[in-house]
């Protein structure tokens, strides 16, 4: 076994720096223990919550507390975000683009490329919608990473606006393209007799999409959140900081990009489903 | 050409919903159920009705979603 160890390429190193690393983390953890350290992770920016004056108008629109929900905070800061590198990006163009300009053309030609493949002919009017919940979503996401910042996409809220407006776009979309009654029709099945069963189940069906949508996005960047949260709050025992840096950090980034994707990826699914209900749903 | 393969990224995005929209289905059929039965006052019928539409509903999903795995899109 110690050949085994001698042969690999710092083998015996790594044990040492492990011993080292585990004692320091206890002589650490004795010297700090009695310090009262708070779980508390406090959010970088914070807002006053100009919004009470919304409560005088009328006392159901009060938002309580002193500053703004996080989230909002946060879902300001990302559209900023957004606003400012894609105004910064298209605002002299130019025939041999800028890097900044160049990196805007990659990522619409990706989201151009993902509707060509996943949606058809039809699928570039969606780049508004399918763009802006990818980037926004994206962003928040590896915001998330940076500790003091909470991503907005850990709040339910948020995620269930964002699947809402998925649903009701890809049903317009449907009734846009089909007609009112054409599009309900295809709830309806091929059995005649069967028809107002198979309504009832396609609507709980279509119901359940945004729910499992809003319901997985948010769960894995809650989740993510915690974790960090709670590593980053026992960071005085220094082994939890390491943890962070080494598992959860490119844990929770490979989290972020395809919880993203998945997000984009199902909203096409739908788009596509609702927009060819007639190829799609017969050959199943 | 690029249509024939579908990439792990997109199987993965679509059986990941199997498991959430099972139970989403159920639940929402419980919720619509259970409401319908407050304002009609039909207590345990409706309910019970649209549990079972919900049940449906998910195992419908289920069966798309899992009928779509290995085959791509078009």
């Amino acid at each position: 076994m110690t050949e085994a160890a001698g042969k690999t390429s710092g083998g015996k190193g790594f044990w040492i720096v492990l011993g080292i690393l585990v004692v320091g983390n206890l002589g650490l953890s004795f010297f700090f223990a009695p310090r009262q350290v708070e779980l508390q992770h406090a959010p970088v920016v914070q807002l006053p919550n100009f919004l009470v004056v919304l409560g005088k108008i009328h006392p159901a629109l009060t938002v309580p507390g002193k500053w703004m929900p996080a989230h909002v905070t946060f879902t300001w800061l990302i559209m900023g975000i957004l606003v400012v590198v894609g105004a910064l990006g298209t605002r002299a163009l130019r025939p041999v683009p800028g890097p900044l300009q160049n990196f805007v053309e990659v990522v619409i030609e990706w989201f151009y490329g993902l509707l060509d493949q996943m949606i058809g002919r039809q699928g570039r009017q969606f780049l508004p919608l399918i763009g802006t919940a990818g980037l926004f979503i994206l962003t928040s996401n590896l915001l998330g990473n940076i500790p003091g910042f909470q991503p907005p996409t850990a709040n339910w809220n948020t995620t269930v606006a964002l699947a809402v407006t998925v649903f009701i776009w890809y049903n317009v979309a449907g009734i846009r393209k089909h007609g009112f009654l054409n599009y309900l029709k295809h709830f309806c099945g091929p059995i005649w007799w069967l028809a107002p069963i198979m309504f009832v189940i396609e609507f709980i069906g279509h119901l359940a999409r945004p729910v499992s949508l809003s319901i997985r996005l948010f769960g894995n960047i809650f989740g993510e959140e915690s974790v960090i949260v709670i590593l980053i709050s026992l960071a005085w025992l220094v082994m939890p900081y390491l943890i962070w840096l080494g598992i959860m950090l490119p844990l929770s980034l490979f989290t972020a990009i395809v919880q993203t994707f998945v997000f984009i990826m199902l909203s096409m699914v739908y788009i596509a489903g609702a927009v060819e209900v007639g190829h799609g749903e017969e050959h199943q | 050409m690029r249509n024939d393969e579908p990439s792990v990224l997109r199987q993965l995005a679509r059986l990941s919903t199997i498991g959430v929209s099972l139970v989403a289905a159920t639940a929402i059929g419980l919720a619509i159920g259970y409401g319908l039965d407050r304002v009609l006052g039909t207590r345990p019928w409706l309910t019970l009705m649209f549990t079972l539409f919900g049940i449906a509903a998910g195992f419908l999903n289920l069966f798309r979603d899992v009928g779509m795995l290995g085959r791509g899109r078009r």
